[in-house]
């Protein structure tokens, strides 16, 4: 068994960081204030590389395996989850799909300017009815000629707002099931495509969400990822890609709830004493610092499978379970360690408490991550 | 077209430095980083290297585990790098890197136009290693250098001293040591650092080299400075501001 990283790995750690210092602790609060997309620090992240990370470089991107793509999205997460969110939608969700079931033509198209982090990419299934009862979902789509029509509405897509190219679900047969559904691409300028507002969120405010409606909108038949039918399929591969990216961004607010809470309470006197002597604050810690060692392994497993060309979907739903259940866990008791002046604005784990909850709900909530799991060790 | 060589430091990273309650330093846990200053050597060699064309070779002599050092140093724009590694090297004294530094710039670079070094490291700052080498090689000495350009084959610094700014031009080769100010370095990009590896790497080992000196400075202990602090409560009446004026006396703040 090797946990070590690669040189690379720990450098690009270490150069993660020094980004997050200097370009994203500074304004962490005011975009969560302001619900603000920070498009300078998207464009900052484009100039890195880091927007098209584990996509090769022959199609725009960096070329690092799944494993460096984690490390990066826990980095910035542990500084602003909402960035690492968007990063982890992008390029581990809507570039990974557009890699591994995009015909060349479509990679040179869509791909290279997502992976070069020139557009953004969104990824849009839920809608108003239809959360985890995907088969619940409306939206559809009728050949017209050359064309493909939409009609329906999406909701809570992430980066809907800010995106460039959308990957949509739509039934293309609706009749056929689970082998009904399809993908298909929708570049921001299709006639018919108009997008919602950016929804005021409890957490991750700075995330872009928003609803998209379908009016007769019109996209080339060439715009469809993959085959006609592989629509549902393609989404759970999708997700399993991105429940990784969840959980590593769960890891990283662990360990800025971790490294609050330890700041804190060292400086923190009460009784005469640093309140990290007392075994009451001293055991909360001890116990995050636990759970933070068993989501990072989770996560990196997870990751470590899918670098070896192994089925890794039992354990990104595991690792995402786990990760987000323990960051809002744990985000409650770094709050508490914080005693009032942690419920105030300004604290950072105040923000940390409110991001971390979204975690337990998209990508499948954690009773969908149970079905997956469960489904997986009883079969 | 220059060639520049950049030289770097493996240092601890300060970070990482545990006190303990003696006052001793816990170097457990430490990570390892390329000294600060030397971080702008190397963005300052790059940056030359960008504008004029040339090539800018990173070099370091260390302990064989700063394999990671020599990756960051190639991956922040240097086209190759001089490794000079034995596990006898953690610890030298700044006359032994400056005479290694000198015997492999010598022996196997030996065209070069500028060496850049930062103004001291960042754990010992001993500002010795950059004036010793440039002794060594028999090559102009500019310290304290905020500024820098190549011009008409000569070159063009200044030095921030402590009366104003000095500018002073040098024939080439020559070796200047730089301050933090002169830039700021950049945060390598992922496919710079996944690139890095790729890059030429020369290793050159212990017994390649002339026998070594011995040290003449042995250190014997290091523990963390100590400030004791102090807390007096004062009033604001005359009789408490004068027992105030009298503690600063006493303390000898004031005089």
């Amino acid at each position: 068994m090797d946990f070590m990283l690669t040189e690379e790995q720990e450098l690009i750690r270490q150069n993660m960081r020094e980004f997050c210092k200097n370009f994203v602790d500074p304004i962490a609060v005011e975009i969560d204030e302001n619900s603000r997309h920070p498009a300078e620090l998207l464009q900052k992240l484009a100039e890195g590389d880091w927007l098209g990370m584990p996509i090769p470089q022959e199609y725009g991107g960096a070329g690092a395996d799944q494993l460096t793509f984690v490390i990066a999205v826990e980095e910035l997460s542990r500084s602003c989850a909402s960035t690492g969110f968007t990063l982890s939608t992008h390029a581990g969700i809507v570039c990974m799909m557009f890699l591994l079931f995009g015909t060349e033509d479509q990679k040179k198209k869509f791909l290279i300017p997502l992976a070069k982090g020139q557009h953004l990419g969104a990824f849009a299934l839920t809608e108003p009815a239809a959360g985890t009862d995907i088969m619940a979902a409306t939206a559809s789509a009728i050949i017209d000629g050359n064309d493909y029509v939409i009609n329906g509405t999406k909701t809570f897509t992430t980066n809907g707002p800010t995106a460039e190219t959308y990957l949509v679900f739509v039934w293309t047969d609706k009749a056929a099931g689970r082998k009904g559904m399809s993908t298909l691409i929708v570049p921001r300028s299709a006639p018919g495509l108009r997008v919602g507002e950016h929804f005021k969120k409890m957490g991750l405010r700075s995330s872009q969400t928003s609803e998209m409606i379908f009016k007769d909108c019109r996209v080339p038949r060439e715009n469809l990822l993959g085959k006609e039918g592989m629509g549902l399929q393609m989404a759970m591969t999708g997700f399993d890609h991105g429940r990784i990216g969840i959980a590593a961004q769960c890891v990283g607010i662990l360990q800025a709830a971790l490294d609050e809470s330890i700041r804190y309470s060292k400086e923190r006197v009460q009784f005469g004493t640093p309140i990290a002597r007392h075994q009451a604050i001293a055991w909360m810690i001890a116990d995050m610092a636990t759970a933070l060692s068993a989501a990072r392994f989770l996560t990196y497993h997870a990751a470590w499978l899918k670098n070896q060309n192994k089925p890794f979907s039992k354990e990104a739903a595991m690792a995402k379970l786990y990760a987000s259940e323990a960051a809002m866990k744990h985000t409650v008791k770094a709050v508490q360690i914080h005693g009032g002046y942690g419920y105030c604005k300004g604290a950072k784990v105040e923000r940390l408490m409110r991001d971390a909850k979204i975690t337990e709900i998209y990508e499948g909530t954690s009773e969908a991550q149970r079905m997956v799991i469960s489904g997986n060790v009883l079969r | 077209m220059p060639a520049i060589i950049a030289c770097f430091k493996w240092v601890v990273d300060e970070a990482y430095v545990r006190r303990m309650a003696s006052g001793e330093l816990d170097f457990s846990s430490v990570d390892y980083k390329i000294g600060e200053y030397d971080r702008n050597a190397i963005e300052e060699a790059v940056r030359l290297k960008e504008t004029l064309g040339g090539s800018a070779i990173g070099i370091t002599v260390s302990v064989p585990e700063a394999t990671k050092g020599v990756k960051d140093a190639l991956s922040r724009g240097c086209d190759q790098a001089c490794f000079i590694a034995d596990s006898s090297f953690g610890n030298l004294e700044p006359s032994q890197t400056a005479a290694i530094l000198a015997e492999v710039i010598h022996s196997r670079i030996q065209s070069f136009d500028l060496i850049i070094c930062g103004e001291g490291s960042s754990d010992l700052y001993a500002q010795q290693v950059g004036p010793r080498l440039s002794e060594k090689l028999g090559i102009p000495s500019v310290s304290f250098v905020q500024k820098l350009s190549i011009e008409g084959g000569k070159l063009l610094a200044e030095r921030r001293v402590e009366e104003g700014i000095e500018v002073i031009a040098a024939p080439l080769p020559a070796l200047v040591t730089v301050l933090p100010d002169i830039n700021v370095p950049r945060i390598p990009g992922v496919k710079d650092t996944l690139m890095a590896s790729k890059k030429p790497v020369v290793t050159i080992k212990k017994d390649e080299l002339q026998p070594l000196g011995e040290a003449c400075l042995q250190t014997l202990s290091i523990t963390a400075s100590r400030i004791e602090r102090t807390c007096e409560r004062f009033g604001t009446n005359a009789a408490e501001i004068s027992r105030f004026v009298g503690s600063l006396r006493k303390t000898g703040v004031i005089r």
